[in-house]
């Protein structure tokens, strides 16, 4: 578990980086879409430590959690689609592949 | 031209990621998919940032099979900064811009796209989201109970209440089971 949280911390500081380079280059959208990105790492190092933590929870318990993004995020992404929401499906695709991203580490790390 | 679309160009283009795809398109017509590839962007965020600079008319969009084709708008991308900067503002009544754009904050408030999240509590704000939802219903048809509850009901689950809310606040007439939309 802590080789997990480690990484979620590299690509926290990564995604942190990344803002600060495209805020300095004059891409302002972009950062945005890095903060959503780097924030949906955060997100998931905050939901890791508490279930890692949690008495009877545990790796089951974050395998689980993860899966509820995906349904819930995937749910979104469709509902913007449905809309032709563009700005929302950029949002939510975003997501979902830094969610993918975490979810594959996190199988290889644990075998979960 | 108007002084609120010159400003929509120039928030538009500042920005490096929208002035790459512009030199980019420069080059000639090029597709979402294409443009990611050399910007090294998801499709995805190229489509936002088509969206701006459509939105903002420098570019133009066709369809062809599955793609989407971009190509500038080169009436505009052809302006001086000079015509830019001394377009005239749009003759729209300010009171008017206010009450559109608070309209504009009530409907993103309350409505997650075609369905209402809550009916406002405000009766103003409650006006305009009914207002929202009579634009479901053709002016004067005359629509059957079961027909205007199945309109309703997909945008909030208590569609008897948003129904007699709206005959009070005389959007629908009824007449028996029958509703005709007023307003």
């Amino acid at each position: 578990m802590k080789e997990f949280i480690t990484y979620l911390d590299s690509r926290i500081e990564e995604g942190r980086a990344e803002i600060a380079a495209l805020t300095a280059d004059g891409r302002k959208d972009d950062a945005n879409f890095a903060k959503v990105r780097t924030n949906i790492y955060d997100v998931c190092r905050t939901v890791s430590r508490t279930l890692a933590d949690r008495p009877g929870a545990g790796i089951d318990a974050i395998a689980a959690q993860l899966e509820r993004f995906r349904t819930t995020w995937g749910a979104a992404l469709e509902k913007a689609k449905q809309h032709g929401d563009v700005s929302g499906i950029a949002v939510e695709e975003t997501k979902l592949a830094a969610l993918e991203d975490v979810i594959a580490h996190f199988r290889e790390v644990t075998g979960a | 031209m108007t002084q609120e679309t010159a400003l929509k160009v120039f928030k538009c283009l500042s920005d490096m990621s929208r002035l790459r795809i512009i030199q980019s398109l420069n080059q000639g017509e090029m597709y979402t998919e294409l443009l990611a590839e050399r910007l090294e962007l998801t499709p995805s965020t190229v489509s936002f940032h088509m969206k701006k600079l459509e939105d903002a008319g420098l570019v133009l969009s066709r369809k062809e099979q599955y793609y989407t084709v971009y190509s500038l708008n080169r009436e505009v991308l052809e302006k001086t900064v000079y015509a830019l900067a001394a377009s005239q503002p749009e003759q729209i009544d300010e009171q008017q811009k206010r009450e559109e754009a608070y309209r504009q904050k009530v409907i993103k408030s309350f409505f997650d796209y075609d369905v209402l999240r809550a009916i406002p509590v405000q009766r103003k704000k409650k006006l305009i989201c009914y207002e929202r939802i009579a634009e479901r219903f053709e002016l004067g048809r005359v629509y059957e109970e079961k027909e205007v509850n199945e309109i309703i009901s997909p945008i909030y689950a208590d569609y008897c209440t948003i129904r007699r809310d709206m005959i009070s606040e005389g959007i629908f007439q009824r007449d028996g089971n029958r509703y005709v939309r007023l307003k």
